[in-house]
């Protein structure tokens, strides 16, 4: 029995257990997967059906998942480890460092060595007129995965959920299936929330705001000439945009826009800037766009009795790492799952820790961004970061580069913001950057733009 | 269409990590191979050769002692460094991150546990004091044929006044005699002369091949010697092209340690015997003279 005197042994996953997976998104797989490898660990045999009717193989916005497609190092030596190897036909790039580009001059941070530890990809088939090409979209592989590691995919939409002694799925007014577990894995941007909404479990979809993501067009050897394997980053004082990233994939630059009240007319006044212009080519074409929602904060209730709700719907991380969020959530819920049960009081036991640890360091990346957004605001920070990370970058004997080391982990997504946080807190940096800022107001900094 | 690629590109030959160094970090294949090896007194040889997908240099972060053995790359590999740090607090976090690393030391363990069975009984096997030559070339052929699956094979020994090589023992198309085969000749007569194990994945296309009876389309060739004295070869070889696995050569120079040992035991027993019989026909010989004097040398006879 539990604290609220239910019979939890009802809960326990058996031989033959029934799961749905609304969503074949990263979350979906990545749950799927550990869902079905950590039964076999177990002895049990379970049936995991993911129920997902987009085709992630159709280019354009078919097959889109709208997301800026970067894996940060952490993830894929994480997934490296768990024997998922990305494959050189998902990777559209090798990213090795940033460029951070200012009002008051850019810097360049990169991996130790220049490893290429992070990868670029599309979670599609990419822009219009690129399905067919060698590349593989990566929520397509990773739901390769899950069928490989034993799951059903079925190309079906659901369009109602029932909850009788236990949750029953529907699509076009047809019984699919009664399941022992049904896991939302969804994205804020699916219909797919207004479902577990109205399962009457007390589920609400989080807060939300809106993205900019185009596509820049342009030759493979233009974007190797001006990218490399570089992912471009714009902090500029405009009071509606928190940053900017352009990002590399083999004939075409994602641009991501974050912000408030976004809309194609920012995207294109931004593109217009000088700071952007000197970046990018003379000719290139934006081939789409979009304006998808982005997570900001936590769903309510997002478990109950046989239900679970992760992803991007549920919790994710703020601004960054979504597919690292992915994995992490999908596994927690997997495990939850298999050795515990399906139960409130076990997904509360063994889930509910690792979601609100998310949101918890959520809430340090927000001061993080806060932070952030005073530096790019005021013309003085702006140039004491730039001089402090110059100055690290062109040291060989600086093995802390602390300054670098936390704009790389925020733009990354590579660290907890927690630790980022702390990391803030070190006496040299602080040094460094008020020598920075004397140097700025005396006009003694080397004036580069 | 560019490559994505992840991780650092390491050429063939390129050292990853030494035997000895402190190691930060674990590694993730991302393609290629990489090959692990260790030196001995005998020379380096390679304990296990790994493809895509797979991961090495995780003792030293668990155990904390140097490097047991150095990684190189077997030809171009791209290699994903999994740094320690990062590796513990996410294990910290989540503990069934450790549960694939596990499988893959398990299957690690379970495949040398395999392997040392198996030479174990080669060596028994191959070991014993037999005096016969030829049986024991057999015995040494049937020890090969079980540790690496091969569909012919063949044990020659150099015959060291005809200077060529004598085909003691083999299987597939049964052959005997000689091999037409002199030192420096033929893959054979090659190994013969330099002492070095070959793998040769395209056989007809090394320019030393010589016309062979069975079509051969790659091979094992193993010298058998003691210390720097070569007294043989063991041939085994396959119809299709890159058949053979540097699994399989390890395995076989391990074999041919044995091999050589009881071989150059039969064969000290032989030339023992030989100089045995000489001494004991020599003996006979100037007894019966010593005893044919004696007799000539009496007036009377009874």
């Amino acid at each position: 029995m539990d604290s609220r005197g239910k019979n939890t042994a009802q809960y326990e996953l058996q031989d033959g257990a029934k799961i749905a997976v609304l969503g074949g998104g990263p979350t979906g797989s990545f749950f799927s997967i550990f869902a079905l490898k950590m039964a076999k660990m177990m002895g049990k045999e379970i049936n995991v059906t993911i129920f997902e009717p987009k085709d992630f193989t159709k280019d354009g916005p078919g097959g889109c998942n709208r997301c800026g497609g970067i894996i940060s190092e952490l993830l894929l030596q994480t997934i490296a480890v768990e024997g998922i190897n990305l494959p050189d036909r998902v990777v559209r790039k090798g990213i090795n460092s940033y460029r951070l580009h200012t009002n008051h001059g850019s810097v360049f941070i990169s991996t130790p060595a220049l490893e290429k530890t992070i990868a670029t990809v599309y979670r599609g088939g990419g822009p219009k007129g690129m399905a067919g090409g060698e590349k593989d979209s990566f929520d397509n592989f990773l739901l390769s995965q899950a069928v490989k590691e034993g799951a059903t995919h079925m190309p079906l939409r659901i369009d109602r959920l029932e909850y009788k002694s236990k949750p029953v799925i529907f699509s076009q007014k047809n019984e699919i299936m009664e399941a022992d577990l049904v896991a939302g894995c969804f994205g804020v941007n699916s219909t797919t929330g207004k479902l577990f909404e109205e399962m009457g479990i007390g589920y609400r979809k989080p807060p939300t705001i809106t993205a900019a993501i185009a596509e820049l067009r342009m030759t493979e050897e233009t974007i190797a000439e001006r990218f490399g394997n570089s992912i471009h980053l714009f902090l500029i004082p405009d009071k509606g945009i928190k940053f900017a990233a352009m990002i590399p994939k083999g004939q075409f630059v994602t641009l991501c826009i974050l912000g408030e009240e976004m809309s194609t007319s920012v995207v294109k006044d931004f593109l217009e800037r000088p700071l952007v212009k000197a970046v990018l080519p003379a000719s290139y074409s934006m081939e789409c766009s979009c304006l998808p929602k982005m997570n900001i904060g936590a769903p309510r209730k997002p478990f109950a009795d046989r239900v679970v709700v992760c992803g991007d719907a549920g919790s994710t991380r703020l601004f960054k790492d979504g597919l690292g969020a992915a994995y992490l959530m999908g596994k927690a819920a997997a495990k939850a799952a298999v050795f515990q049960g399906v139960g409130e009081a076990d997904f509360r036991q063994e889930y509910y820790p690792v979601y609100k640890s998310i949101i918890h360091d959520n809430l340090y990346g927000s001061i993080l961004y806060g932070v952030i957004g005073q530096y790019r605001r005021w013309k003085y920070l702006t140039k004491a970061m730039i001089e402090v990370v110059r100055k690290e970058q062109g040291d060989p004997n600086n093995t802390e580069k602390i300054l670098s080391s936390i704009l790389w982990d925020m733009f990354t997504g590579n660290e907890r913001y927690k630790n980022v946080f702390l990391k803030s807190f070190k006496v040299k940096m602080h040094i460094d950057m008020w020598e920075g800022l004397f140097k700025g107001f005396l006009g003694r900094d080397n004036g580069e733009r | 269409m560019e490559k994505g690629e992840l991780g650092k590109n390491y050429a063939g030959g390129e050292i990853i990590f030494r035997e000895g160094e402190k190691g930060e970090v674990m590694y993730a294949i991302q393609s290629g191979k990489v090959k692990i090896t260790k030196f001995t007194p005998s020379g380096e040889i390679t304990i296990a050769t790994l493809q895509e997908g797979d991961i090495f240099g995780e003792m030293a972060l668990f155990d904390r002692l140097p490097r047991s053995a150095n990684a190189v790359a077997l030809d171009e590999a791209r290699v994903l460094s999994i740094d320690k740090k990062k590796l513990f607090t996410t294990i910290n976090r989540d503990p069934t991150l450790v549960f694939k690393i596990l499988e893959s030391m398990s299957q690690r363990i379970r495949s040398l546990n395999e392997e040392l069975a198996k030479l174990r009984d080669a060596k028994a096997k191959v070991v014993k004091i037999c005096p016969d030559v030829k049986v024991t070339c057999g015995m040494i052929l049937d020890q090969a044929k079980s540790l690496v699956k091969a569909a012919n094979g063949s044990l020659m020994l150099l015959d060291n006044r005809e200077k060529t090589l004598v085909i003691m023992a083999a299987f597939g198309i049964e052959r005997e005699g000689k091999a037409d085969l002199r030192k420096g000749y033929g893959i054979a007569g090659d190994v013969l002369k330099t002492g070095r194990a070959e793998l040769i994945n395209s056989v007809r296309e090394d320019k030393r091949f010589e016309n062979s009876q069975i079509e051969i389309g790659s091979m094992l060739c193993i010298p058998l010697k003691c210390d720097t004295h070569v007294l043989g070869v063991i041939n085994m070889s396959h119809p299709a092209e890159n058949y053979f696995s540097l699994d399989d050569l390890s395995m076989m120079n391990t074999l041919s340690f044995y091999a050589s040992l009881a071989l150059q035991n039969a064969l000290n027993f032989v030339n023992l015997k030989n100089a045995t019989d000489g001494i004991l026909k020599h003996a006979t010989m100037l007894n019966e003279y010593a005893a044919g004097m004696y007799q000539e040398s009496q007036p009377f006879t009874l």
